[in-house]
């Protein structure tokens, strides 16, 4: 939104010189790239996109008076009046949406419609000396004009057609602003936008939705729903579902009623650094698991005997067994981080529910 | 000149333009669930797709002891040599998928369902994550 207005600030701006002059033919591309592209370069919100018969067809057919009256007055389909623009005056907007126009009928109809392919040789004749350099312009920028330039005998009855397509290659090939900007927010490879968190097994990328298996597993959320919600992971504090009584996993392979063996014992790590010490509770941990899945093998039960650093967690040794593959990622610190150098525990017993934000 | 406050087309252009971009990211990108276990030791050189298995799903029905314990699956994706003919003679996922507990071996498309070809992995984890991709099956090297 901010980047919206602020451009269409800028341009205004940089516009106001060109509204100074005479009004040219070539203004209306020059009003195209600095206002119209940011939508109709793409078709962001429907908006028809130069060089596209099928966008402008049925808007052409409405007639040149209704396309001039839509840009100037706006529309409900998204349109703005003036694109958003109203300092342009209209004179510009018109230059504009001829401008686009003729680069439909330019980029689709060269051969079939000569005459209107000559219409925009008339205006544009006073743009006729800067032609050579746009059509230094490599056409594969603009895929939809190609089929023009590959037509030699379009090009030779309308002469300034390869102008009108080159500059609309020059448009389309210019980065657009809304699709930058998602570009850029969307990198961060770590962190998955809200929308595409616990996808259904056809939607998560690694089932195949061919197979009519996957159409009949259960999607996560539907287990999920009533489960309490953390920020990593599966975003399930499966600790604080098991105390709550979400979930009722079994203890026993074939036994619903085998209550787990559980030990409260909690151990205090204290970590070189300014981190806070680590306190594990064997509580949680054996709500899930029995001794012989972390002793001897990982730990060896002896406190001090144990050698850990955060480098061999994240590779997947000690804690990192679980924890960065199943059990809460390593993102979230102070679940283990828990208590503060001058020996007042932060958490507890109950660390992931407590330390929870 | 600039905005007055309420503009339902700018509501409308940023709605398209996020849903452009969600687009543009889902397209490209593997979304699978946190702790999603892709096995693939035998399925692909055996003509079938590779195994996928949830672990939230299953830790929704039983503690980790149950299989990391009582059955002896290792904590290591590719580290079982789990194979057909184990689980039809009651190891491993055969335990529970026996008709009994969960569905059997008969229904082949529920476990093998992963996308053809992919390589043995925990989807989402650390490791996955520092590692660059197209070196991926760096994980799968450690199975023995």
């Amino acid at each position: 939104m901010r980047t919206t207005s602020l451009t269409t600030k800028l341009l205004s701006l940089a516009a106001l010189g060109v509204m100074a002059g005479p009004l040219q033919a070539q203004e209306g591309r020059q009003v195209y790239e600095q206002k119209c592209a940011v939508c109709h370069a793409a078709g962001l919100a429907g908006a028809p996109r130069p060089g596209n018969a099928a966008d402008w067809g049925p808007r052409l057919r409405a007639g040149k008076a209704s396309l001039y009256r839509n840009a100037i007055q706006g529309t409900m389909r998204g349109m703005p009046p003036k694109g958003g623009n109203p300092d342009l005056p209209e004179a510009a907007v018109r230059a504009a949406v001829d401008f686009m126009t003729a680069t439909v009928a330019a980029a689709s109809k060269p051969a079939a419609r000569p005459e209107v392919a000559r219409k925009p040789a008339a205006q544009t004749a006073p743009a006729a000396s800067t032609a050579p350099v746009r059509q230094a312009v490599p056409p594969a920028a603009a895929p939809v004009a190609a089929p023009a330039i590959a037509a030699p005998e379009a090009a030779a009855v309308a002469a300034p057609a390869p102008v009108q397509v080159a500059s609309a290659s020059l448009a389309l090939a210019r980065p657009e602003p809304g699709s930058g900007a998602a570009a850029a927010n969307a990198f961060n490879r770590l962190l998955r936008p809200p929308g595409k968190r616990n996808l259904p097994p056809a939607e998560d990328g690694i089932h195949d939705p061919a197979v009519d298996g996957t159409l009949q597993l259960q999607p996560p959320l539907a287990a999920f729903g009533a489960m309490p919600r953390s920020n990593a992971g599966n975003r399930v504090d499966w600790v604080k579902a098991l105390a709550e009584g979400k979930i009722a996993p079994r203890w026993e392979r074939d036994k619903a009623d085998a209550a787990a063996v559980v030990m409260d014992l909690n151990i205090v790590r204290e970590v070189k650094g300014s981190m806070p010490d680590v306190v594990y509770p064997h509580k949680q941990h054996t709500e899930w698991l029995d001794c012989s899945n972390c002793h001897p093998a990982i730990f060896v039960p002896q406190k001090g005997a144990n050698q850990m650093s955060m480098a061999a967690i994240l590779l997947g040794q000690g804690c990192g067994a679980c924890h960065g593959r199943v059990a809460f990622p390593v993102s979230e610190c102070r679940l283990c981080h828990s208590k503060k150098k001058d020996g007042v525990a932060a958490g507890s017993a109950a660390p992931q529910a407590e330390a929870h934000r | 000149m600039m905005c007055s406050p309420a503009r339902p087309w700018r509501a409308a252009m940023l709605g398209a333009a996020l849903a452009l971009a969600a687009l543009a990211a889902g397209t490209r990108a593997v979304r699978a669930e946190y702790g999603d276990v892709v096995m693939n030791a035998y399925s692909t050189e055996a003509g079938m797709r590779p195994v996928v298995f949830p672990h939230w799903f299953h830790r929704v029905r039983f503690r980790c002891k149950v299989c990391h314990g009582d059955l002896g699956i290792k904590f290591q994706a590719g580290g079982n040599q789990i194979n057909m003919l184990k689980i039809i003679d009651g190891q491993f996922c055969g335990a529970c998928h026996d008709g009994g507990v969960a569905w059997s071996v008969e229904s082949c498309n529920l476990c093998h369902s992963g996308k053809p070809g992919l390589p043995t992995q925990v989807h989402e984890s650390t490791i996955q994550k520092l590692t660059a991709p197209g070196q991926k099956q760096a994980g799968s090297a450690a199975r023995k």
